[in-house]
């Protein structure tokens, strides 16, 4: 690849029409979020900014994509997280697309009538939103059982209503799913995204202050790796927009892996299964939960749907967060990471990846191309959570366990832990005490006391040390319980 | 029944919110510099680099106020922007005005200011030990309690803690400013007290109330959070507006808000209460402790409240309650749905939860042999009668609704079998006061405007954060004139249109500016019937006529009807005013404040609630498996809109009493200052098998058309659930022990409590001394 033959602008579907930005002569910044880009133009202020870290989902939006098969997909997004490039070769769809409007008359779109027919909607700052999710909702799933309609409405706050009306408008309006609009149009719209990405060149913004390349292959990936080894690298942008949106700080080199198809993988056979790093995670709790499941569990927990269909294993990785739900899970896995560079690929074990705070083995040419984990039939592996809330919320602490027990006696184990240390580890005392002991009350009792002091874990805005000692020792009594 | 008047609006993303209102380029935008220590001197500020930025357009101190350095809305202790001493993280020294956000945000971190560090009082505990008092002490006291603890067979004592709660209304606090010509100025806010707001503004200005125009179109939520502290908005937007000569907003975002606002008032409460062998309390002595932040805010008011409260709904007939305030380091706190009540019924319904315990019996027995009765033993502490009293009703209703004796059984017996999880079960009742206790505010105004066509626009002076006010405002006025609500609308709110309003709070919204419309209407038809009755060729001048279905006629002779349009429009042409104003203030309140007795409140709200939960004993997971409830409204406005306040109420008190915890360090920071720290429930959170019903035929006397207010006594009734942890953390120790409890119960409160009682069971076991009542 070489620099020249980028394309400069970047194109999407909104109002059912292609959008072309150019971001030198607009004089936008390619980190614009796709709420901010709709709330400066005059007729799309419905999606609203309610916390600008994708906690509340006032700003969801829906952004429809091919699949491999040239379907299109609707995903529920949090639009004040994500970055405008990112919908290249989409269709946007905001909650001002949904109604159809005949002079005066409005035909609301079925979603939009239940909410109204179940009263779903008090002071209305929090509706948009929950009109989108319920929207995404819709296009994707066939009379949802309840608990897949308050999986897909986690991510969406609402403080007037108390959500049973909005349980039960979802209920109702995807009880019946019949063709909207959008289905009526989905041959136009597929063609125009065709022809959009028809165009195979690395998109790249060059502003002022800032850099953005969004490569399409695996190889121009790595070319600019390491052209700019300085560079951050966003696949959802979930966690490193944060700096943007709640530090106010200018992001000024990025890489932007979403669409690298290479990275997202998907493999398995009787030894493996290997997850590229590009699969959001939510593609990969629908994919696993069967083979894997503890981590369709811990998936199940992780923020919420608007996050997951972003956010990806590569980057819950990279970012290489002290509580990072994936990895106390993917030690316990005994999983692998494959790192890429252009002329070559190492693999190590996820432990030894991350190497302390925030910091990780990724070296400047680097990328982080998928995640094996292997398949043992005679492990017993579990993921433990412990938070305030339990869904949307980060882990006080959290544990991945594995267990193997032969002829009684304990003949593998691992404690791994987040929360309880500067990053995810493993409780290698504890292990060590029941290493081939008798898996019983008496020997968990004493683990437990070695646990107790095998960590000096934070006090913080979610939980005392303390409280993180006893929670760290209680889950280790749970996973006893639960294995007997 | 007509849905929310928005919702068709607020579906298809059309509502207009202040963020949303297009000023083009001439809309600048406000910061707000505060301070980032919680208590110290400025020494120094440098605001040379900021104010020589490109696109900064004003930076403003203290000096450049035109008027009164003030916005305490109660009593003068609160400046507008910082002097010499900040009193709080999050207090407003400086105002910036810039041509977009980026540019002010740079502007404000390129702002250097030196502080000396004072003493931090950063807790209740704090503030009390050091005696940093607010106000004196207030008392409410009826019987003689030393004789009856005297007397009293069985005495408990303890402390409760029950904590702050952010309100996290969607909408963060938002202001538009835009001056006009002179002294002129209009501001869009969201604001709960718009003449407040008003009054503030003016009196910072240094101008006359007439000349600013406070509007509200809606807002995004506010629960109390945008009685007060919206007016700092609006004064600060309105400071850089008239600096500037051009409009303003401030448009906070999350964690600025989190920072800078006030809360829920934490209580520290001490109680102690004789009892006899049945459980009949007959003596109870309790001392409200109330962290108020650095100002008055409403603190008293709130105080007051809670001290109405304690006795929730039962009869007590020794009671003293002392409320004393505290200043600590934080924001002031303020107003928050429930208003001190929740504080004050937390306490009594804790001692009767203790009760039960300590007698072995279930609580739920307590409760129904101490409610009010309605012959006798039905007068409050503070003097007030309980009248229509509605207790034993739904207490019978829900018991067997609930099916609750036999869960009682079920839940026993699955706590037998299962270690680990635990189940529990609790019933608790609400008994809430109606009007504002300071009684003057208890007075609302209308303006009713009929055109031409027959349309009807109809101002009142309460506001909308999506409680559905102006949908019962249009119930009330479409029925008392006859017509369709689509001929009506009900305007945004301004000091225009209604001056000299008070907050739309205390549930108070729809029995003060209901009635006020009502009145206005009642004037206009007086114009009108006369017209009619000549229209109808009708004989005798006195006749009675009724407006139904857009016509005008006489019931006995309902042959001959005219249209409401014609009946306009021949008043018109006879000269006749098609505008009128209605003023309501409620009738019979009084409150002595030096004796402490009186009738505060023109009437009571009930309601009960039944929730049953399952709380893993070792993560302190709590799931709430199902909660009946059972609420009085009175007749209904609007039965669609009063049951979104029930569940809406119940889930928000849910969060308060469960997962919303606010923290701060030894600094005084708060750290949980972002949903991401900061947890209101979720769908998840929900009851699984949520059953609210609203109590039939059971009008309201002399109120507007026989309702009853509902904002804010559906919160207490998550009590049951705060309640049934509890119960379920007991079980643990097969109910004999008293459980460490405060509130919220997070998880960490319920695994050291949990902590706590296995090592009783465990000392017990072993054959040690153990305490039936060791907290």
């Amino acid at each position: 690849m070489t620099m020249n033959s980028g394309q400069h602008t970047i194109s999407f579907i909104l109002d059912d029409e292609i959008v072309t930005i150019d971001f030198k002569q607009e004089k936008l910044s390619p980190t614009l979020t796709i709420l901010n880009y709709l709330r400066s133009l005059p007729n799309h202020k419905g999606a609203k900014e309610g916390c600008a870290e994708g906690d509340c989902g006032a700003c969801t939006v829906v952004v429809a994509d091919l699949d491999e098969e040239n379907k299109l997909v609707y995903r529920a997004i949090n639009s004040c997280l994500v970055f405008l490039p990112i919908l290249h070769g989409k269709q946007l769809i905001t909650v001002e697309n949904l109604a159809k409007k005949n002079g005066r008359d409005i035909d609301l779109h079925p979603v939009q009538q239940a909410l109204v027919d179940m009263n779903g909607s008090q002071c209305g700052y929090c509706t948009p939103g929950i009109v989108m999710s319920m929207f995404a909702l819709y296009k994707s799933s066939m009379n949802p059982s309840s608990e897949v309609i308050k999986d897909a409405m986690t991510g969406n706050l609402c403080r007037c209503t108390g959500y049973q009306p909005i349980l039960n408008a979802t209920e109702l309006a995807c009880s019946k799913n019949e063709p909207d609009q959008f289905s009526k149009n989905q041959n136009d719209i597929i063609s125009k995204l065709k022809e959009i990405k028809s165009q195979k060149l690395t998109v790249q913004i060059i502003t002022k202050t800032q850099k953005y390349f969004l490569p399409q292959t695996l190889a121009d990936a790595l070319a600019l790796r390491k052209k700019f080894p300085k560079t951050i690298m966003v696949n959802g942008s979930t966690d490193i927009a944060l700096k943007q949106t709640k530090k106010f700080e200018r992001l000024k080199e990025i890489i932007d892996l979403s669409v690298i198809r290479e990275l997202k993988c998907f493999s398995e056979n009787k030894k493996e299964i290997i997850l590229g790093s590009g699969l959001s995670l939510e593609a990969i709790k629908t994919k696993v939960s069967e083979k894997l499941p503890a981590l369709g569990n811990m998936l199940s927990v992780f923020a919420s749907k608007q996050i997951r269909n972003v956010a990806t294993l590569g980057g819950n990785l990279g970012t290489a967060s002290p509580i990072g739900d994936t990895i106390p899970l993917l030690i316990a896995y005994d999983s692998k990471i494959r790192l890429v560079k252009e002329t070559s690929f190492r693999e190590i074990p996820i432990e030894e990846f991350i190497k302390g705070h925030r910091e990780t083995d990724l070296r400047n040419n680097e990328l982080i191309h998928s995640v094996i984990i292997p398949l043992h039939q005679e492990h017993v592996v579990r993921f433990y959570k412990v938070s305030k809330r339990r869904d949307l919320d980060i882990s006080t602490v959290s544990a991945g366990f594995r267990l193997e027990i032969i002829n009684g006696t304990v003949s593998d184990i691992c404690l791994a832990f987040g929360g309880m240390a500067d990053r995810p580890k493993r409780a290698v005392l504890t292990e060590a005490s029941l290493f081939q002991k008798v898996w019983n009350a008496e020997n968990i009792e004493m683990a437990a006391n070695i646990l107790e002091n095998e960590f000096s874990p934070i006090s913080d805005a979610r939980s005392g040390s303390g409280f993180r000692k006893m929670a760290a020792k209680n889950l280790l009594l749970k996973f006893y319980h639960e294995t007997l | 029944m007509i849905s929310h008047e928005s919702i068709i609006k607020h579906v298809t993303g059309e509502s207009v919110y202040i963020n949303d209102l297009n000023f083009g380029e001439s809309l600048l935008h406000g910061y707000v510099v505060y301070s980032k220590i919680a208590h110290g001197l400025i020494r120094s500020i440098k605001l040379e680099k900021a104010k020589s930025m490109t696109g900064v357009k004003a930076i403003l101190s203290y000096r450049e106020i035109p008027g009164v350095n003030q916005m305490g809305p109660v009593v003068h202790d609160e400046p507008c922007l910082a002097e010499k001493e900040v009193h709080f993280i999050g207090q407003a020294i400086l105002l910036i005005a810039a041509e977009s956000l980026d540019i002010a945000h740079e502007a404000a971190k390129s702002v250097q200011i030196e502080y000396e560090p004072l003493e931090v009082i950063n807790n209740l505990e704090d503030a009390i030990k050091k005696n940093n008092r607010l106000h004196p002490p207030r008392k409410i006291e009826c019987g003689n309690i030393s004789s009856a603890f005297e007397a009293a067979r069985n005495i408990l004592e303890g402390t409760l803690f029950t904590g702050s709660q952010e309100h996290w209304y969607l909408e963060t606090q938002t202001s538009l400013a835009v001056p006009g010509e002179g002294n002129e100025i209009i501001l869009y806010s969201s604001t709960q007290h718009p003449s407040e707001t008003q009054a503030i503004v003016a009196e910072v200005l240094g101008i006359p109330r007439k000349d600013v125009e406070v509007e509200v179109r809606r807002m995004g939520g506010a629960f109390g959070g945008k009685e007060t502290q919206a007016n700092h908005y609006a004064a600060w937007s309105a400071l850089l507006a008239k600096a500037t000569g051009r409009p303003v907003k401030i448009h906070l975002n999350r964690d600025d808000d989190q920072i800078c606002t006030g809360k829920r008032h934490p209580f520290h409460s001490n109680y102690k209460a004789g009892f006899d062998k049945a459980g009949k309390i007959t003596a109870l002595d309790i001392e409200l402790n109330s962290d108020a932040g650095s100002s008055t805010d409403l603190t008293m008011a709130i105080l007051e409240r809670a001290m109405f409260h304690v006795d929730n709904a039962y009869f007590i007939p020794n009671l003293r309650v002392i409320g004393n305030t505290w200043k600590t380091n934080h924001p002031s706190n303020t107003a928050f749905r429930g208003f001190g009540g929740p504080q004050g019924m937390a306490v009594i319904e804790n001692i009767i939860d203790r009760i039960g315990r300590f007698l072995k019996k279930d609580a739920l027995e307590i409760r129904k042999l101490n409610f009010y009765k309605s012959e006798s033993e039905n007068t409050t502490h503070f003097g007030q009668k309980v009248e229509n009293n509605r207790l034993d009703l739904l207490f019978e209703q829900l018991v067997k609704s609930s099916d609750y004796h036999k869960r009682r059984e079920q839940i026993n017996r699955f706590n037998q079998f299962n270690p680990f999880v635990k189940k529990g079960l609790a019933m608790t009742p609400v008994k809430f006061g109606i009007s504002f206790t300071t009684s003057f505010l208890n007075q609302a105004g209308a303006l009713v405007n009929i055109y031409q066509d027959g349309t009807v626009q109809v101002n009142h002076g309460g506001t909308e954060m999506g409680q559905g006010l102006h949908t019962k405002i249009l119930s009330i006025a479409a029925s008392e004139l006859g017509i369709d609500p689509e001929y009506i609308k009900v305007n945004a709110t301004s000091t225009s249109k209604v001056p000299n309003t008070s907050a739309t709070a205390a549930s108070s919204g729809s029995d003060l500016n209901g009635m006020a419309v009502k009145y206005a209407i009642e004037k206009l038809k007086s114009r009108l019937i006369p017209i009619a009755v000549k229209l109808l060729d009708e004989e005798n001048p006195n006749t009675k006529l009724v407006f139904i279905n857009n016509q005008v006629y006489n019931p006995i002779q309902s042959d001959t009807k005219i249209k409401f349009i014609e009946l306009v429009q021949k008043a018109y042409l006879s000269q006749i005013s098609l505008s009128a104003t209605g003023f309501y203030k409620t009738p019979d309140i009084f409150y002595d404040k030096a004796a402490a007795k009186g009738r505060p409140f023109h009437y009571f709200a009930f309601g009960m609630a039944v929730s049953e939960v399952l709380v893993d004993s070792l993560t302190g997971y709590v799931k709430v498996l199902r909660s009946d409830i059972l609420h009085d409204v009175g007749n209904s406005l609007n039965e669609k809109i009063d049951r979104g306040q029930i569940e809406g109420g119940f889930i928000q008190g849910l969060g308060w009493m469960t997962t919303e915890d606010l923290k701060y360090d030894d600094k005084g920071n708060l750290l949980n200052h972002s949903p991401d720290t900061y947890k209101i429930p979720t769908i998840q959170d929900i009851p699984d098998d949520f059953r609210v019903e609203i109590l039939k035929n059971a009008p309201n006397s002399n109120t507007i058309m026989q309702s009853k207010a509902v904002g804010e006594p559906p919160f207490m009734l998550a009590l049951s659930v705060w309640l049934a942890i509890k119960d379920a953390i007991s079980a643990v120790g097969d109910h004999k022990f008293e459980p460490a409890f405060s509130l919220p119960a997070t998880n960490e409160v319920i695994i050291s409590s949990i902590e706590k009682i296995n090592e009783l069971n465990k000392k017990s076991f072993h054959g040690l001394h153990q305490s039936e009542d060791h907290y």
